[in-house]
């Protein structure tokens, strides 16, 4: 999942909010439902709109209790608000590298499988995942690819290829789309994107390597109009921009916004065959949390594939559930950019964490990159 | 009974300027000792910060206290370069907001009383809006697709000039810059004016001064201190601003607001992040200093 983090604000403002009105309203509500509504509550850590409201109604009959969610827009944000004392969250979702660090700061309860028959559903090339040998502690929720988005027409029109990083990187395609391009405000995901154009892992941390990756940058930050992180899904939409380096969920919601709003030209996204990063998003139980019962309760509903297809008919996420596939719509199902073939598989990776050195270090290079 | 009355005073003064003082020790003071202190420490594996003493379990990794932030600061010349940038535009900033506040507070100071706070209102009026959504608007507004690009472009056109692109560039992050704190520029300026006594106006007249010689030989020079504060008023916060470049700047539009921010968030390296907060701290206290000994010597020569 990307990081809003923009958008983070005034959500964080709405949260604020949201959370007053409990206090607000909390006493009127205790009188009529009594405790059992209280102590019947499954506390969900979730990012912004990353579950179907239908898919909340029925589970919610289901299991005859509420399902309170929390937010977070970025993995950071997530691990700084449980590292400043957040409690009580029964479920969170977080991407590979930052459910790494949960299950290494021993943050996380482990799974009782024999309360997920649904388990079986899940494609196997999402389980045992390097972060998590065994599945002892996550259950694949969704992914997201990070490739390229382009405005089909105008890319077609100047005969340029969409199935290569080279267009981001290369100066002999930027001169013809200067100014139209952006790349995500990412150290990682951008270092990632040109690792992999060179032929090297996304999470190769030679510094060598890593030089030759931010030379390549260099060279092409001048044909670039901007990093963007989340405006680049309105530019795409809007037709001020022709290439963006993003997130397939954001490429699905822009050509979604350019079909609606009855564009003359298409929003197309395709991983560059170079490979790319992969961001798997699992639900996880944290130690805090009180209802583990409902908590299994929900990841085997999750795991249902009429459920989890839902999420991916709402945002165009990745799903790694072989039993949601007959009922995603045809479009979405048949897209080679939100599911990859196997082959195309093979050659995406996902992110792990840096040491707190080689953080520092990319964070010059990066600087360094910004202020060229 | 004449010992009594400075004392009550005293009291009074205490009880008068008690809480800001307060306000200041809380919320200026300790949240700058900690951060010296995190400076000089760890960053933790996972973010946060390393432990001060050794760990229980002997796990691998640093503890305690270290230069190290300091030392890396220093190791590389893109530190200061930033330093630099951002205090050149923070100085583009405070210019173009002087230039452009002093005519209209001018204006709003000498313009009849019954108009004066509704005029005031109106410069206020934009804070009624989220800062955020104002300059997201600018977004629209600079846009390559926009009436006001259109329009640059087919002047620049006519004069036989290439088009230019005004979103994500140094041109679009200090329009956004200006437009944020021009309020907080006009606001200082017009206090001060508004007091002025007409009267001295008068006298210059009488004396045989032009136009320019009252502004500049009487106005001016009684406007200085509303100057001063405005322009620390404008200075200081565009020195930390990060949203700005983060939305209207370009690929090259990376100020020291957005470094320590990504510190504290991407990277996830709070000693350094808290270390260049202090020199920024520093940086700022020395530009104020300087202003200040630049406001006296400046009254103190009229007085």
């Amino acid at each position: 999942m990307n990081p809003r983090r923009l958008l983070a604000l005034p959500l964080v403002s709405l949260l604020l909010i949201a959370l007053l009105i409990p206090f607000v309203t909390g006493c009127a509500r205790q009188d009529q439902d009594g405790a059992r509504v209280a102590g019947n509550t499954l506390h969900l850590f979730n990012w912004n709109n990353y579950i179907a409201p239908q898919t909340i109604v029925r589970f919610e009959e289901l299991c005859n209790c509420k399902l309170a969610q929390d937010y977070y827009s970025d993995n950071e944000e997530m691990l700084a608000k449980l590292a400043a004392g957040a409690t009580g969250h029964d479920l969170i979702v977080p991407t590979g590298n930052a459910m790494d660090t949960l299950i290494r700061q021993g943050a996380l309860k482990p799974l009782d499988k024999s309360l997920l028959p649904n388990l079986k559903n899940i494609n196997p090339a999402y389980l045992d995942t390097e972060f998590d040998r065994g599945n002892k502690y996550s259950v694949p929720y969704a992914y997201t690819l990070t490739l390229l988005g382009f405005n089909a027409e105008r890319i077609k029109e100047l005969g340029l290829p969409t199935d290569t990083w080279a267009i981001i990187f290369e100066p002999e395609y930027l001169e013809k789309i200067k100014g139209r391009v952006t790349v995500l405000d990412s150290q990682r995901e951008l270092m990632a994107a040109a690792l992999k154009y060179l032929g090297y892992s996304a999470n190769d941390t030679d510094e060598g390597h890593w030089k030759q990756a931010s030379d390549l940058i260099i060279r092409a930050k001048p044909y670039w109009a901007a990093f963007s992180n989340t405006s680049y899904i309105k530019e795409l939409a809007i037709g001020n921009l022709w290439v963006a380096h993003g997130y397939s969920n954001d490429m699905f919601q822009a050509a979604l916004d350019a079909t609606k709003t009855g564009r003359r030209f298409t929003i197309g996204y395709s991983t560059p065959k170079e490979g790319a990063v992969l961001a798997l998003d699992s639900l996880v139980l944290h130690r805090s949390g009180h209802r583990p019962d409902l908590a299994h309760q929900f990841i085997n509903f999750m795991l249902d594939g009429k459920n989890s297809a839902e999420l991916t008919n709402l945002i165009g996420s990745g799903n790694p559930n072989t039993g949601a596939m007959q009922y995603i719509r045809p479009e979405i199902a048949n897209n080679k950019a939100i599911f990859p073939d196997a082959e195309l598989h093979n050659r995406l990776e996902m992110l792990h964490d840096l040491d707190r050195k080689k953080r520092r270090l990319l964070s010059r290079l990066w600087t360094e990159i910004k202020l060229r | 009974m004449i010992k009594e009355a400075p004392r009550e005073n005293r009291a009074a003064r205490y009880l008068v300027s008690g809480p800001p003082l307060l306000f200041l020790v809380v919320f200026f003071v300790a949240p700058t000792l900690i951060m010296i202190l995190t400076s000089f420490r760890f960053p933790g594996e996972f973010g946060g910060l390393a432990p001060i003493a050794a760990p229980a379990e002997k796990i691998s990794g640093e503890y305690g206290f270290t230069p190290e932030a300091y030392q890396f600061f220093f190791s590389d010349v893109l530190y200061a370069k930033i330093f630099l940038k951002s205090f050149g535009v923070a100085l583009a900033t405070t210019l173009i907001c002087l230039i452009m506040a002093y005519p209209l507070a001018l204006l709003i100071a000498r313009s009849e009383k019954r108009f004066r706070n509704l005029m005031v209102l109106l410069v206020v009026l934009p804070f009624a809006s989220n800062f955020l959504i104002r300059i997201y608007a600018w977004m629209i507004i600079l846009g390559p697709e926009s009436a006001f690009s259109h329009f640059v472009n087919a002047i620049l056109g006519a004069f036989g000039l290439a088009p230019v692109t005004l979103l994500f560039s140094p041109f679009a992050v200090l329009v956004g810059m200006v437009y944020v704190h021009l309020p907080f520029m006009i606001l200082p300026l017009y206090t001060n004016l508004e007091k002025h006594d007409a009267s001295l106006l008068d006298a210059a007249q009488d004396l045989g001064a032009t136009a320019w010689q009252r502004f500049w030989r009487v106005t001016w020079p009684l406007s200085l201190p509303g100057v001063f504060s405005g322009s620390a008023l404008v200075f200081i916060p565009v020195l930390g601003m990060f949203a700005v470049p983060d939305i209207l700047g370009g690929t090259g539009d990376i100020l020291i607001g957005n470094l320590i921010k990504d510190q504290f968030l991407g990277t996830r390296d709070w000693p350094f992040g808290s270390a260049l907060s202090i020199m920024l701290t520093l940086a700022v206290l020395s530009v104020a200093g300087l202003a200040t000994w630049f406001a006296r010597s400046a009254t103190g020569q009229r007085a």
